[in-house]
């Protein structure tokens, strides 16, 4: 194999496979990325067996072949040469793969491209195609929500299904850990009405960000029940989906909250922030108290004090105090984009609803903690 | 009643029900009490216990297979009452009234009869008579498999004697089923032990085939007798235990916390002097010792409990080894409070076997051309010194230290500034002393007033902060973070009353749980602390927790982890150089602080030594 590619083209691929090859592996030819000469130049894979990415990018090929090298390895030279400069990577079937770019040359060890594993094909039952931002909102906003403890594994991803609210189907995205969840909707694109309910793993979500930040009306998606694939501009990113049933959460999302709290929410997740600090560590426990048209956050720590702040907001119910985990009420704030931020309350013990001004598209439900 | 008639009426006559002879209903019997040449020993020697022997030899061979031959001095008996003894449930240990009335070791009046029913048992006494002091003539009988042999006159200085040959030759099943003789002499021996701790005054020898295995004096000390059985270094690392609470009475010996072992098996329970075995001890002890010891260790204890008979339950199993209270909370509760206590008032008492290695080693340093050091450092002549090693100071001592300090007009320039100046002379006489200087940036060296005393720096404070969370953790309600979805557990229905019964307590750990229907509870919040746990899980443990030990322990367990992981990172790491004043405060606060005589582990937090020892490694003294 003999083909030179230009750097910077090749540092988005790099980055984007190393992204899923795992820093440590039992098996070694997972720690490498497949090079292969393709008709538009060059193919780049990487692969953790659960996840595939592959993408294509621009490159003069002189002598076709395929090569296996390691992936952070790679990506790591290629993003100290300098800028603009002309990759040649050669490798002459000796075991080896020189990169070499101006005068730097480096002789990287391969192994067999024969070993590399290759996911098992399979037919997707359902295709579309959806605007990048779009997908990018629905993920984005609901990731914080996703849960890390492993035995209820169902709910380490995104529950991506097409749901029906007031009479029209959507897409959905939906997130919890047992004490929070987000509900993001976006209208459902054209030949997605058969798209099968699948749970995307974290680290899937986490990858596809990267393939997103390219705007195009053309992302393309391919679910089965058992795989999930994203393409966009040369990249196809396949992954497995988790296979569990994510609980009906439906139930859980109040419908008859009318304490109505209408606040900006940045000085609210600064504020929360703030107060926050003298809290304990462990618990990080913020106390809400609602009177007319003002709301007191306080905290309470035994051990090292006190904090409150005081904001002015718009809220005309009943007096109302409840608590909150700090890190819960500032990363949803962080959702929060142009809008005011309305929170709707019902009594110190039950779910919380938060959304963005009267936009019920992205609605949050948070559990508060009893203080 | 069909299926009875069909049976009655069957052809084969085998099938009919029938009584079974005498013979192989004490066989059956036997089975109960004796299952192993251990349980023989265990109720031949209760029975020379009850008889009020001041002396009792065991003698066994082939791990008690061949023969088991138990000697007392007791009162023996009369001729009337030998062949009278060998019948089942004859006993003078109880009239029968009031099973429940029990002071003596035995009651059932089935332990001789069944050790006859399966071996070839001779039993010889001589009854002494009461003033006068004369002794009957004495007599012996023979039973073989059962069958009760002629009364015969024979010589036999006092008390009783009870030979078993051949045990469970009638019953060759049982035979089959022993272990080897090395394990039996092993339990034998256990046995044994555990009825001599029960009975210090009473002098014991254990015989194996003419090999001595064990002995102890009669008129022993209970606490020398439990160093006798559970090792020397027990004696010089035990707390005594005193507590009385509603007619029960706690005593007994518990070990230092730093004083720990890698099995349970050194826990021992005497209910009104019956050792038992009693997971309520497990439990209690567990609670009580929970904070002090590093995870699989176990502190070693002999707990003595009295109570009106009344009050127990010792007719639970033929052998009589499990007991039932009638009030399990109360004593528990009396137990782990005791022990707790102990444990506060030793807080600042690290084991003395730590000071004794750590001297060993000062000892074993390389000493040049110097005359050979003769005494060893581990010698019991040392031991004998530092038995008061770390006995606690009492007001009078400190008193005293400080007069003698300043009568001997001490001065201290170590510090130039005049604070810590005043500071010092303030603490001349206190426990932990004066902060001399720090080592390798990791060990506080200060001078008592009759010795130095070396502190750990890192595990001092980690003790230290690790208290006071624990303190706030004790103060107020743990904050519970409710749940979307409120999680059911399914359970078995026993355990689910058990945790939703528990609710109010666990409520104030942070967890809302409650009960749902039969056999499951539904979770509504967690402790906040605790993140997102596994609550399945978290409620499993709950519930073995409530019904082992009857408490909440893994919650509670869970929770000081959390302080306890905080308190690793929140305090003072080795490496790091404190002022005087800092040493100074740490001391003192050491001193104000329960329990910051161990780390979070189970380590010493600090060592002393007395002037006395270094005089000692000097050859001075």
């Amino acid at each position: 194999m003999q083909v030179l590619v230009e750097r910077s083209a090749l540092l988005k691929a790099t980055s984007h496979a190393q992204g899923v090859v795992e820093r440590r592996n039992t098996i070694p030819i997972l720690s490498n990325l497949l090079i292969e000469t393709a008709e538009s130049g060059l193919s780049l894979k990487a692969t953790d067996l659960d996840i595939e990415i592959i993408e294509s990018l621009p490159a003069q090929v002189a002598r076709e072949g395929a090569v296996t090298v390691s992936a952070h390895m790679l990506h790591e030279i290629v993003r100290k040469l300098p800028d603009g400069a002309e990759v040649s990577l050669v490798a002459d079937g000796d075991g080896s793969l020189t990169v070499s770019a101006g005068r730097s040359r480096f002789a990287l060890q391969t192994l067999p491209k024969e070993d590399f594993p290759v996911m098992a094909s399979s037919e997707f039952d359902c295709t579309f195609q959806a605007n990048a931002a779009t997908v990018r909102r629905l993920f984005d906003k609901a990731k914080f929500a996703i849960s890390t403890e492993e035995t209820r594994y169902y709910l380490n991803g995104v529950y991506f299904h097409v749901a029906e609210a007031n009479g029209a189907k959507t897409m959905r995205a939906v997130a919890t850990d047992g004490h929070r969840l987000a509900q993001i909707e976006a209208p459902l694109p054209e030949g997605a009405a058969g798209m099968a309910d699948v749970i995307v793993p974290r680290k899937t979500v986490g990858e596809l960000r990267k393939l997103l930040e390219v705007d195009s009306d053309a992302v393309e998606i391919s679910v089965s029940e058992t795989k999930i694939r994203f393409s966009n501009q040369g990249v196809t990113l396949t992954s497995k989906v988790i296979d569990g049933s994510f609980p009906d959460y439906s139930r859980v999302i109040p419908a008859n909250n009318t304490m109505k709290l209408e606040l900006d929410a940045d000085r609210f997740a600064n504020a929360v922030d703030r107060v926050a600090t003298v809290s304990s560590e462990r618990t990080r426990a913020v106390k809400m108290s609602l009177d007319a048209d003002r709301l007191v956050l306080s905290v309470n720590s035994p051990d090292s004090g006190s904090a409150t702040e005081e904001l002015e907001v718009a809220y005309s119910a009943d007096p109302i105090e409840i608590g909150f985990n700090s890190k819960y009420l500032i990363e949803i704030a962080q959702q929060i984009d142009d809008q005011n931020a309305i929170f709707l309350f019902s009594d110190p013990g039950s779910p919380t609803l938060v959304r963005e001004g009267e936009d019920a598209s992205a609605i949050y439900v948070v559990m508060p903690m009893r203080v | 009643m069909t299926a009875l008639k069909h049976k009655t009426e069957a052809p084969d006559d085998s099938l009919s029900i029938r009584r079974l002879p005498e013979a192989a209903i004490n066989r059956i019997a036997a089975g109960e009490v004796v299952e192993r040449p251990a349980a023989a020993v265990k109720e031949l020697v209760e029975n020379a216990l009850d008889a009020g022997a001041r002396q009792i030899d065991v003698t066994i061979a082939d791990g008690g297979r061949s023969l088991i031959r138990v000697a007392d001095d007791g009162r023996g008996m009369t001729s009337d009452e030998l062949p009278l003894a060998l019948e089942r449930h004859a006993t003078s240990k109880t009239d029968g009234e009031d099973l429940l009335d029990i002071h003596s070791f035995g009651f059932r009046g089935e332990a001789l009869p069944s050790i006859a029913a399966v071996s070839r048992l001779t039993l010889a006494s001589r009854r002494l008579h009461g003033s006068s002091g004369l002794a009957a003539q004495a007599w012996e009988i023979t039973v073989s498999g059962g069958a009760i042999g002629e009364l015969r006159p024979t010589a036999l200085g006092s008390g009783t004697v009870v030979e078993a040959r051949d045990l469970f030759f009638a019953t060759p099943a049982r035979l089959k089923f022993l272990k080897s003789d090395r394990a039996e002499t092993q339990a034998v021996s256990e046995v044994l032990k555990r009825l001599a701790m029960a009975a210090p005054e009473v002098g014991f020898t254990l015989v194996d085939s003419g090999r001595t295995l064990f002995r102890a004096p009669a008129g022993d000390h209970r606490l020398a007798r439990l160093a006798r059985i559970m090792g020397r270094e027990f004696e010089d690392n035990a707390l005594p235990i005193e507590a009385e609470r509603e007619g029960l009475r706690l005593t007994g010996f518990a070990g230092l916390p730093t004083y720990h072992r890698g099995a349970a098996s050194h826990q021992f329970l005497f209910v009104n002097n019956r050792p038992v075995r009693d997971k309520l001890l497990v439990g209690a002890v567990r609670g009580a010792y929970s904070d002090f010891l590093p995870k699989e260790r176990h502190p070693a204890l002999a707990l003595y409990l009295d109570l009106d008979p009344q009050r127990v339950d010792v007719n639970v199993h033929p052998a009589k080894t499990e007991v039932r209270f009638r009030d399990a909370g109360l004593v528990r509760g009396l137990i782990i409070g005791a022990l707790k206590h102990a444990l506060a008032e030793a807080g600042h008492r690290a084991s003395t076997t730590v000071g004794l290695g750590a001297l060993g080693r000062f000892a074993s340093a390389p000493r040049g051309d110097a005359p050979a050091y003769r005494g060893r450092p581990t010698a019991p002549g040392l031991q004998e010194q530092l038995r008061a090693f770390q006995a606690p100071f009492s007001a009078q001592d400190q008193d005293g230290a400080q007069e003698a300090l300043l009568n001997e007009g001490w001065s201290t320039r170590e510090f130039d500034d005049p604070a810590s100046h005043e500071l010092e002379t303030q603490a001349v006489g206190l426990p932990l002393g004066v902060p001399r200087a720090q080592i390798h940036e990791t060990y506080i060296v200060s001078q008592t007033a009759d010795g130095i005393v070396v502190v750990d720096q890192h595990a001092a404070h980690e003790r230290l902060v690790y208290e006071r969370l624990k303190r706030g953790l004790a103060s107020a309600d743990a904050p519970a973070q409710a749940l979307l979805t409120p999680e059911i557990v399914e359970l078995d229905p026993v355990d689910a009353e058990r945790i939703a019964a528990a609710s109010a307590e666990l409520a104030r750990l942070g967890l809302e749980v409650e009960g749902f229907g039969v056999g499951a509870v539904c979770v509504r919040a967690t402790p906040a602390t605790l993140g997102t746990p596994d609550v399945a899980q978290m409620i499993r443990d709950l519930a073995d927790d409530l019904s082992e030990l009857g408490a909440a322990h893994s919650l509670e367990a869970r929770l000081e982890a959390v302080c306890s992981s905080m308190a690793c990172h929140g305090s003072v790491r080795a490496g790091r150089r404190l002022s005087a004043a800092e040493m100074h405060a740490l001391l003192r606060e050491m001193e104000a602080t329960p329990h910051s005589g161990q780390c979070n582990h189970g380590r010493p937090t600090y060592v002393t030594l007395k002037l006395a020892d270094l005089e000692k490694l000097f050859e001075r003294a």
